[in-house]
């Protein structure tokens, strides 16, 4: 009888439930919410956008790899799912106006060039569907940012042609605040209902996928240095947490594990900094500016955990054990 | 007497998997027909075989001599002839000499004569000359960790457990518990501490009772892997933090496993030289999980068989707890001292997943019980810069598993960072 091969490892040869794959899924279904509540406000063109941001998404990862030459099965086995996370995220950043292209291009850039060269998942240097959303909003400029569509049910308090988010900073009108938790304000398909942010944020929490901590920090120090930066008025605390792409960007982007450190203390200098860049920017260009901000910090993680590092287990303490004898 | 421990943050909650035979009570195995013992069955020079092919030996005859100061005696667990003395590869990869004993099922058995005090240097030469070593699984020669170079002031016993499947130390606390407060006497004697702390994760209630029951001073652990390392205990028990590469007794404590605490109780009241150890033999893949006394020397293949032999889904076979053991090629291997479990994991429980991408998500060195950075520490020894390496601990690792059994790409971290160890030592 052939003898049956037995797998030969180093320890530990138990594995804990948590997968790659297993977290890519779970932020999709976290997206969901999101998902469906554009549809509901933007109508079936949100719908159509998403579905072709995720799809090209997807495919651009697995076109990628087929150019490269990697056997078909392998690229399934290794689909973990994150370009498709990539896709939803890139679509909940777009406005429901945009013409079919913009999504299909950003999409295919944002893995193609953000991920896929870097050396596929994990490797990429910067989100890519921030940098997908930024890569269309430089090239197709107006596109991006005019003829905002207004929400189904919009109430007639908002102003048409500019975000509230604008309004705000231009001319400090100030947005009706339910609506802009309730999303039905114009402004891009995923960002504008908080609640179904905040249902898809309180998912991940629980599923211990990100950690509370680190969104929070965000959104605060953003509000507070909103607050600080229009001399201390601090109606302008909700409006600015509430409005544009923060909420979206805290929850899902900024928490993205490639993308932050890996260490407490980094994080906590990377989601405040975050902050203060954010508020900063927003306040001095007017427009909204979340995700320019995650990406100029994406740049300096690595600078971050190079120097922000774990102390080991009993480093600095040799003093305080002389002191125990 | 229950005291508080110290909380510690860091480790994992793995699944354990110990009722698979945690209501078991130990079962003495007979002794196999042919017993293979090794020379080299714990840290420090290999002892030196004394006897010759051909020799009659009776059960608990020395068989090899402990060579230098770091370094145990050996004794046969069976009464018969030495058959010959062979080179067999152990599991962790070395070539190691094996006496071959055949068994002729005589019942004499040697007894070191009765110790007239106990004093400390009593005790300590009577462990020494047992071959007592720790038996938890490092095999550190127990006698050298009772002769620490400064004085100490307490003795902490490891009773966490806190490897899944295995539960060879908590049936020992439980049917046993009076041997083992003895043999913490002792050894309390030996060591001249006043202090003695016993500690005990918590999913262990029984046995926390007992010893409480016994008047020794009980720290309920919270159950956390990995609670039963040397450093990790000591600090949860007194709150002493082992400084970076200094060793359990810089800061005044000796640690000793249930194990241990037991053979020598043996070895120092009943006069009786270390041959045999509790395992146990658990995991989806044996028809019938067991606590087990066997005589050192058995060969798995017997234990597989008295246990009900194993099923076919088999895809692991490990020596040790899931988290820290060995994996086996195959079932020739022969009980040591420090073997604590012999497991058969099916493909459900194994890790048999292949590594992807590290996603940089953060959990192992969220985890780490010692505070490192893995996923630096195997990026840059995949990369051959060990310096870099260094720089994020990797000379600090224990090797418990707890990052890559947290890895959602299930990176073989422990494998890279034990490499660049061993890079970095080799560079010295
Ligand atoms: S790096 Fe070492 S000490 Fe830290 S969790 Fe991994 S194996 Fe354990
Ligand atoms: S747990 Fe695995 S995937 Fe996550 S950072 Fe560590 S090595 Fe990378």
């Amino acid at each position: 009888m052939e003898e049956q091969l037995k797998f030969y490892s180093n320890s530990p040869h138990v594995k804990g439930r948590r997968t790659t794959r297993e977290i890519m899924l779970n932020v999709c279904i976290a997206l969901l919410p999101a998902c469906i509540m554009g549809c509901v406000f933007f109508g079936w063109r949100a719908l159509m956008i998403i579905a072709l941001s995720a799809f090209s998404a997807c495919a651009a990862e697995i076109v990628y790899r087929l150019v490269m030459k990697q056997p078909f099965p392998r690229i399934l086995k290794e689909f973990d799912f994150s370009s498709l996370v990539t896709g939803l995220l890139l679509a909940m950043c777009l406005g429901s106006q945009v013409p079919w292209y913009v999504p299909v291009l950003s999409a295919i850039f944002a893995i193609v060039v953000v991920k896929m060269l870097f050396g596929g998942t994990g490797k990429n240097l910067v989100n890519p569907a921030i940098t997908g959303r930024i890569f269309a909003f430089l090239s197709f400029g107006t596109i991006m940012t005019s003829g905002w569509v207004i929400p189904n049910f919009a109430s007639s308090s908002v102003v048409s042609g500019a975000t509230s988010l604008t309004a705000l900073l231009k001319d400090g009108t100030m947005p009706d605040l339910l609506s802009l938790f309730l999303g039905n304000v114009q402004g891009c398909i995923g960002e504008t209902c908080k609640i179904a942010l905040l249902v898809g944020g309180i998912y991940l929490v629980i599923r211990g996928i990100i950690d509370f901590k680190w969104p929070l920090i965000y959104i605060a120090v953003t509000g507070l240095m909103s607050v600080a930066l229009n001399k201390f008025d601090f109606h302008y605390f909700l409006p600015s947490v509430l409005s544009g792409g923060l909420i979206l960007g805290a929850i899902f982007m900024a928490t993205d594990y490639t993308t932050t450190p890996n260490t407490t203390w980094g994080n906590v200098l990377y989601f405040v900094v975050l902050g203060v860049i954010t508020a900063v920017l927003r306040q001095a260009t007017g427009i909204e500016i979340v995700s320019f901000a995650i990406l100029l910090m994406n740049l300096f993680v690595p600078l971050i955990d190079k120097f922000i590092i774990n102390r080991p287990f009993g480093f600095k303490r040799e003093k305080k054990v002389k002191e125990a004898k | 007497m229950i005291i508080k421990g110290k909380k510690y943050r860091y480790g994992v909650h793995v699944k354990d998997r110990k009722e698979l035979c945690r209501e078991k009570p130990i079962e003495t195995m007979p002794a196999p027909e042919i017993v293979k013992i090794s020379v080299s069955q714990h840290i420090g020079a290999p002892a030196n075989p004394i006897v010759n092919v051909g020799d009659d030996v009776i059960k608990g005859q020395m068989i090899a001599e402990a060579t230098g100061a770091i370094s145990a005696n050996v004794f046969s667990s069976v009464c018969g002839k030495v058959t010959g003395i062979e080179e067999i590869v152990n599991p962790m990869g070395l070539r190691q000499k094996y006496i071959v004993i055949k068994n002729d099922y005589r019942t004499e058995e040697y007894r070191f004569p009765n110790l007239e005090n106990f004093e400390d240097a009593t005790i300590i030469g009577r462990v020494r000359e047992a071959g007592i070593v720790g038996l938890g699984g490092a095999g550190f020669p127990t006698a050298v960790k009772l002769t620490p170079k400064n004085p100490l002031d307490t003795l902490i016993v490891n009773g966490a457990e806190c490897e899944p499947y295995l539960n060879c130390d908590y049936r020992l606390m439980l049917e046993h518990p009076d041997e083992i407060v003895k043999g913490i006497n002792y050894l309390a004697a030996a060591l001249n501490v006043k202090n003695g702390i016993v500690g005990i994760e918590k999913n262990k209630p029984e046995a926390i009772e007992l010893f409480s029951e016994r008047g020794m001073n009980v720290v309920a652990l919270q159950k956390q892997y990995p609670m039963g390392s040397e450093k990790q205990l000591i600090y949860c028990c007194t709150g002493r933090k082992v400084p970076t590469g200094k060793m359990p007794f810089d800061v005044g404590v000796c640690v000793q496993n249930i194990k241990t605490l037991f053979a020598s109780y043996e070895a120092v009241e009943l006069n009786k030289p270390l041959t045999e150890i509790v395992m146990t033999v658990s995991g989806d893949g044996i028809s019938e999980a067991k606590n087990l006394k066997v005589a050192i020397g058995t060969p798995f293949t017997d234990i597989a068989a008295y246990c009900g032999g194993e099923k076919e889904n088999v895809v692991k076979y490990i020596a040790g707890g899931p988290m820290m053991g060995k994996n086996l090629i195959d079932l020739n291997q022969y009980v040591r001292k420090t073997d604590s479990g012999l497991l058969f994991l099916t493909n459900k429980e194994a890790n048999l997943e292949e590594p992807s991408n590290c996603i940089n998500c953060g959990a192992c060195a969220k985890n780490c019980p010692m505070r490192l950075m893995p996923m630096y520490i195997e990026l840059y020894t995949l990369a051959g810069d060990y310096e870099k390496a260094k720089k994020y601990g990797a000379m600090n690792c224990i090797e418990c598993g707890t990052c890559a059994y947290n890895c959602p790409a299930r990176r073989p971290l422990v494998q890279s960072i034990a490499f660049c160890k061993a890079k970095l030592k080799e560079k010295k």
